[in-house]
């Protein structure tokens, strides 16, 4: 009997813990603090630079990659981020383990020959564009950190811009990477903000949007949404855009924060939403593409995708990219919301796509770069970011 | 099947969790602890059905012990003994495992809504998007707040006092079950057995989200006191610092409750 018992407490257990462990999409684990990454693209010359999925910023020349050159060629860099993740294997009684790398969420910003990376560990490194070093790291000190970098950072050309999940917002030199002011906030920022004409706009998980003189961090206003801010935000004209948890995805005027419209979706609005030729293109966690009025927020027209749309779509000169977590590419039209083209990648994508004329580039969640032509529906090339 | 159990388990209670939170002026340790105490509390019957049956095995095992002895080298005849004590004391030996195992998924349901709830990184919040209800209280609650008494539940507990609290708490719990044995060999896979558990658990509280730790520290908290009024007591817990007689002084409430069952599994067959 107190077999009988003994072998069923153990199996209770490790059902129990196979069970909680790990959900649909495989990302999450016992602990829950396993964190892959999303990062895009962003060009600097003829180089795509990216952050993957094991801590690397990496930066591809799509041509040698399509001739299948050997890693890495001219103009072909890659720079392993080691951060210290105190307990990420046994908890607080461990030291930091040194030499673990994370998965980078942000998007990289270039300007003046620098790449600059925010990552989840709390570090900017801005890193030589041409030659792949890194040039200096915020915070100065290894042992100072501020905060998991989620959301991607946004630049003027002078200066940075970035939040981070210790409520913080931060700006500093893009140069020197010289702090230069931080203003604190009410929730953990997970969305980017967006600069436009000075002011800087940022959302939070409490519900607040401010704007803020990007020159000294003052708040200009700020208001408050009934739900925390899902989406990074967008400004359009004399419009800010963004979605909510509540399902909503607001307009509201960049200069005092009075609501416009409000369009709700059957799900959360996570991507950012993109905005053309006075048109809202915006992907929805409910399976679906919206085209609306920018102005009034009406619905122009809706495509429905295979799975959630969670990276936001990309935008060719007549026609919406938009990736589902299926691994299905969608080239729709953009004038009626038609479906042109409809390309399998295979795996889930949850990155930004990046548009170069008919080709589009995709990060998939089994650490492949695909290289796709939309002319043709066809993969040009795959490059995976597992490096040695 | 996971969708099955995703539709009629898990996500009415994920979503009643984190309606709770808001309720619970948007704290989510609180909302933890509520809906630990009223799930504990529906499951009262069954956890109670459950103390009782293992303390009515518990009083049988001497006579156990004995025939055991007495048959070890015949088998068949061992089998034939033991379901005619069982028989005779109105016990069905799998018993007490029936209400473990009803009680089961709804444990399971309970420690993902809390797992997946926390989402401790981005892609549990997405996770997250595919399990919410379209209810307006859970658009407004989620990213939960994971503060809680100087917590983040989301993260493991930086100090050691939650990872001793799951340790104490458990092995407090196991304890006043446990009952000590006359054979030194089974004395001492007992002991192992209390100790492990409530060791690996408190290893478990260094390296999990602090959310679930408060749920495992609630948990064997209710289990203790419900343990406390049920089996009577302290139970085995106060012999281990006491160095009493093998034979515990709330045999005697246990044999009264054997025969409660018994009285009531012949109500039944009436």
């Amino acid at each position: 009997m107190k077999y009988i018992k003994t072998i069923l407490f153990v199996g209770i257990l490790i059902s129990v813990f196979l069970t909680g462990c790990g959900d649909s999409s495989g990302s999450a684990s016992c602990s829950g603090t396993q964190a892959q990454g999303w990062s895009g693209f962003v060009k600097y010359k003829q180089v795509l630079c990216f952050g993957s999925m094991e801590g690397r910023v990496i930066a591809i020349d799509p041509v040698a990659r399509s001739e299948n050159k050997t890693y890495p060629a001219a103009n072909e860099w890659s720079y392993l981020i080691k951060t210290s993740v105190p307990g990420s294997a046994c908890g607080a009684m461990c030291s930091p383990s040194s030499g673990t790398s994370q998965g980078i969420y942000d998007t990289p910003a270039v300007t003046g020959g620098l790449v600059y990376v925010g990552t989840y560990n709390g570090k900017i490194y801005a890193i030589n564009a041409d030659r792949g070093v890194v040039r200096w790291i915020f915070p100065r000190e290894s042992y100072e950190t501020v905060g998991s970098i989620i959301a991607d950072i946004v630049t003027d050309g002078q200066n940075l811009y970035f939040v981070s999940s210790n409520r913080k917002i931060y700006s500093i030199d893009a140069a020197t990477g010289d702090f230069r002011w931080e203003h604190e906030t009410e929730g953990k920022i997970w969305v980017a903000p967006a600069i436009d004409n000075g002011v800087l706009y940022a959302g939070n998980y409490a519900g607040e949007v401010l704007a803020l003189d990007a020159d000294t961090g003052k708040t200009l206003w700020s208001i408050k949404v009934p739900s925390a801010v899902s989406s990074s935000l967008t400004v359009f004209k004399n419009s800010l855009y963004f979605g909510t948890f509540d399902r909503n995805l607001y307009s509201i005027d960049k200069n005092s924060g009075r609501e416009i419209w409000k369009f709700t979706g059957g799900n959360w609005f996570w991507a950012k939403p993109i905005v053309d030729n006075g048109r809202i293109y915006a992907a929805c966690l409910d399976h679906k593409v919206y085209s609306l009025d920018a102005s009034t927020g009406k619905e122009l027209w809706q495509f429905e995708t295979a799975g959630p749309v969670i990276a936001p779509i990309a935008l060719t000169d007549s026609y919406v990219l938009a990736v589902c977590d299926k691994g299905i590419l969608y080239k729709i039209k953009a004038e009626n919301g038609t479906l042109e083209k409809e390309m399998p990648i295979g795996f889930t994508v949850m990155s930004p796509p990046y548009t170069d004329g008919d080709m589009v580039y995709i990060y998939a969640r089994d650490h492949n770069v695909y290289a796709v032509d939309t002319a043709t529906g066809t993969i040009k090339w795959k490059f995976s970011s597992f490096l040695k | 099947m996971v969708d099955i159990w995703n539709l009629i388990i898990l996500d009415p209670m994920l979503n009643g969790l984190i309606a709770l939170s808001e309720y619970c002026f948007h704290n989510f340790g609180l909302a933890i602890i509520l809906l630990t105490v009223v799930i504990r509390l529906i499951l009262m019957p069954l956890t109670i059905r459950q103390t009782q049956s293992t303390k009515a095995m518990q009083s049988l095992q001497p006579k156990i012990q004995e025939i055991q002895k007495k048959y070890a080298r015949d088998q068949k005849r061992l089998q034939q003994e033991l379901m005619q004590v069982y028989k005779e004391a109105g016990i069905n030996p799998l018993g007490c495992m029936w209400p473990m195992l009803i009680q089961l998924p709804i444990w399971i349901a309970l420690y993902q809504s809390i797992m997946q709830a926390l989402a401790a990184t981005p892609e549990n919040l997405l996770a997250l998007s595919q399990h919410l209800y379209n209810w307006e209280i859970v658009g407004r609650a989620i990213p939960l707040n994971e503060d809680f008494l100087g917590l983040k539940l989301s993260q493991p507990d930086n100090t050691l006092i939650l990872a001793i609290l799951v340790g104490f708490t458990m092995w407090v719990q196991q304890k006043m079950v446990t009952p000590p044995s006359t054979d030194p060999r089974q004395q001492q896979m007992s002991s192992m057995t209390t100790l492990m558990m409530p060791m690996m658990f408190a290893f478990f509280t260094l390296s999990f989200p602090s959310g679930l730790a408060l749920y495992w520290v609630v948990s064997n908290i209710i289990g203790i006191i419900i343990q406390y009024f049920v089996g009577g007591g302290w139970g085995y817990l106060s012999f281990a610092f006491l160095k009493p007689q093998p034979q515990p002084a709330n045999v005697q409430k246990t044999e009264q409750s054997t025969k409660r069952l018994k009285e009531g599994s012949e109500k039944k067959k009436d």
